[in-house]
């Protein structure tokens, strides 16, 4: 007798999405993590477009990851036409992608996931339990959105990105108020830690995460020219210019949803890669969290939340680092580095705080685009969502769970990828 | 008892439900002042059925299911109210395109795909399917005009959102002219305000993001930009990339 259990409508996510999962007695014989999202065509509909405005529209994407996809877009076009940005340009760019991780890790590891763990419907059900543990992600948040409003021009959707640099650097007033809300910041961080060991996390699924990250090169910790992939103990690099051959986008029957495959088997990306990759390389109250919180390899998938929670740490602590240098050495209202326009290709990858993005451009000789491809993180997660999912259901029913704590740990399975259902315009609804 | 919203996000990129949570001095207040019993991207338990006083919703209309989700929303709600871009005006899911929707689904997902089954077309504004009691544009709405609707709302009144264009704004502010002394492609002219005049505050032109003011000159706008000598095609895809459906209707 087969029967269906199922999540139709995930919850406190991003997008519209479900789960469908057919048992045959204590067989799993179908798992589907199905995307209803309406289609949104993106890489399309920017055919024809100029590289002035691509990036805008790219933004659009979606809302919590806009920075990421407008820093990656112009990366890729800078690659393309030969540009070489100053460093003044790259340690703006690395904290704004402080201020997105900030905002994006304390969203989801304290309004959307925790509410999961502590057994809440909500964020608004939990204030009533942890009202100061509340105020204090707000708190964070506020600050992850203030750093990427005084970078960006706009928390959502940023104005100031420009191919070679920036509309207007930002001023020191600007730089000054931001270092006042990081310090206040690090104490948040200081209760957040605390409350993290109060937190039970749930432990119901015992599954290697295959690992990918943008390998760093310096301690800009989400940007490099080369992408890794840990099997084993050995680490692949692969350079991100041949992008493809990691993600191997193709369709699958079963969900009319584009999945990632690199040598047949899936992989994940995301905050918990990123430390199992290049965790060694944070110190501070973040690295001591990291020592504290995580056991490396992981093998439990909620982690991932947790993984989230030390990185937002980090972010803080590495964007005080960043403001501190910047006023310590003025920063300069430099142009934009200029541009004559050609026919080019090119490609980049940055870690955005759900994982590696993909950007890739065809440019014609007048300078609009030809051709252009994104892969999101949560497009390259599914198919190994899917993996865990699978893994979830067979060792509860072989722990003897019941249907219902099945799908309760079905979702929180799904939603410690933090999956951003908008953001994969690759990925479909299912008919 | 405290009045029932309902917060809903279509197609779209879940700016607006972002920008709502992105309150977080006034989260609190709100959630005090009312009762959001049906918010799916925050809450895995939800009302789906009783009346709602209010409900907000982001996103554009992009198949039949979500077409059905908003007459159901409207059926159940006193006031409806489209929040940003997508929900006003179509948004970017509506831009043009150089080839038909069928012919763009086979550029991004190649010819292997199950097509024929997918739900295709641009998206569409819910005033194509619904009764808008209240339209907050913007690419995203802005934070601070989802608090005002909703003080406003709350209190039995409308919110006075601008009529005027962006450029207005940029006066106020004091900005040097992009379009007239750096010689930009800046929408400013035909773009209601709402945002501050944002861009140009960063030496960059407006895109047009929070849709076209009140009778916006097109025409105008088109022959200021091709002076700049751009070609006129990128001048129309440039001015419709956020509000084609509303701007080919007031053709009509």
């Amino acid at each position: 007798m087969t029967r269906t259990i199922s999540v139709d409508h995930l919850a406190r996510v991003e997008g519209h999405g479900g789960i469908t999962v057919v048992v045959d007695g204590n067989e799993v014989s179908k798992v589907d993590l199905d995307v209803f999202e309406g289609i949104r065509l993106f890489e399309g509909l920017v055919r024809g477009r100029t590289i002035e405005d691509v990036t805008g529209i790219v933004s659009r994407i979606c809302a919590i990851c806009s920075h990421g996809h407008s820093i990656t877009s112009l990366q890729t076009l800078e690659n393309a036409l030969g540009i070489q940005v100053t460093p003044q340009t790259r340690r703006l760019r690395d904290l704004a992608y402080q201020g997105a991780n900030i905002e994006s890790h304390a969203l989801h590891v304290f309004v959307l996931a925790l509410p999961d763990i502590l057994g809440h419907p909500s964020v608004i059900s939990l204030a009533g339990q942890l009202p100061d543990a509340v105020k204090m992600a707000l708190r964070l948040k506020k600050l992850g959105n203030a750093i990427q409003e005084i970078i960006g021009g706009r928390a959502v959707h940023p104005v100031n990105y420009v191919i070679g640099g920036f509309g207007r650097v930002p001023a020191t007033d600007e730089l000054l108020v931001l270092r006042g809300m990081l310090q206040e910041g690090l104490e948040d961080c200081k209760r957040a830690v605390e409350i993290l060991r109060t937190i039970p996390i749930p432990d119901f699924v015992n599954e290697p995460i295959r690992c990918a990250a943008v390998a760093p090169e310096d301690e800009a910790f989400f940007f490099g020219e080369n992408m890794e992939i840990l099997e084993g103990s050995k680490r692949i690099k692969i350079p991100v210019s041949k992008y493809r051959t990691l993600t191997n986008e193709h369709m699958v029957a079963h969900s009319h949803a584009k999945h990632s495959l690199y040598e047949s088997r899936s992989y994940m990306v995301g905050a918990l890669p990123r430390l199992t990759l290049n965790g060694s390389r944070i110190s501070g109250l973040a690295g001591q969290a990291m020592k504290e919180f995580l056991k490396i390899p992981c093998t439990n998938i909620v982690m991932n939340n947790i993984a989230q929670a030390v990185e937002m740490v980090y972010s803080v602590e590495h964007a005080t680092k960043i403001v501190n240098e910047l006023l310590e050495s003025g920063t300069v209202q430099e142009q934009p580095v200029p541009y004559k326009v050609h026919a080019c290709s090119g490609a980049a990858a940055t870690d955005v705080p759900r994982g590696t993005l993909f950007y890739s451009y065809e440019v014609d000789a007048k300078g609009l685009i030809a051709s252009a491809d994104v892969i999101t993180p949560t497009a390259q997660n599914l198919s190994n969502a899917e993996d865990q999912l699978r893994a979830t259901v067979k060792q509860g029913l072989s722990a003897g769970a019941d249907d219902a704590t099945i799908e309760q740990r079905l979702a929180i399975v799904a939603r410690a990828y933090d999956p951003c259902i908008s953001c994969s315009v690759h990925v479909v609804r299912a008919s | 008892m405290k009045p029932k919203i309902g917060i809903y996000g279509l197609s779209g990129c879940w700016g607006e439900q972002i920008n709502i949570l992105n309150c977080e001095d006034e989260l609190l207040d709100i959630v005090g002042a009312v009762d959001i019993v049906d918010f799916l991207g925050g809450s895995s338990v939800n009302d789906t059925e009783s009346r709602l006083a209010i409900a907000f919703v982001e996103g554009s209309v992009a198949n039949a299911r979500e077409e059905k989700e908003l007459q159901h929303i409207r059926n159940r709600s006193d006031l409806l109210v489209a929040c940003g871009s997508c929900a006003c005006f179509g948004g970017v899911g509506a831009m043009d395109a150089q080839v038909s929707r069928p012919e763009l689904i086979k550029q991004v997902y190649g010819n292997n795909g199950p097509a024929k089954s997918w739900d295709i077309g641009p998206h569409k504004p819910l005033s194509e399917f619904v009764k808008v009691d209240l339209a907050i544009p913007g690419c995203p709405m802005e934070s601070k005009a989802f608090v005002k609707a909703v003080s406003s709302l709350l209190n039995g009144d409308v919110p006075l959102l601008p009529t005027y264009p962006v450029c207005l704004e940029c006066k106020m502010k004091e900005y040097d002219c992009l379009l007239v002394s750096r010689g930009l492609p800046c929408a400013g002219p035909v773009t209601v305000a709402g945002c501050g005049a944002r861009c140009p505050g960063y030496n960059v032109a407006c895109i047009g993001c929070h849709g076209p003011v009140d009778e916006a000159n097109m025409g105008s706008i088109e022959k200021i930009f091709e002076q700049k000598e751009l070609p006129m095609d990128q001048i129309k895809l440039k001015l419709r990339t956020f509000a084609a459906p509303v701007l080919d209707k007031e053709r009509e």
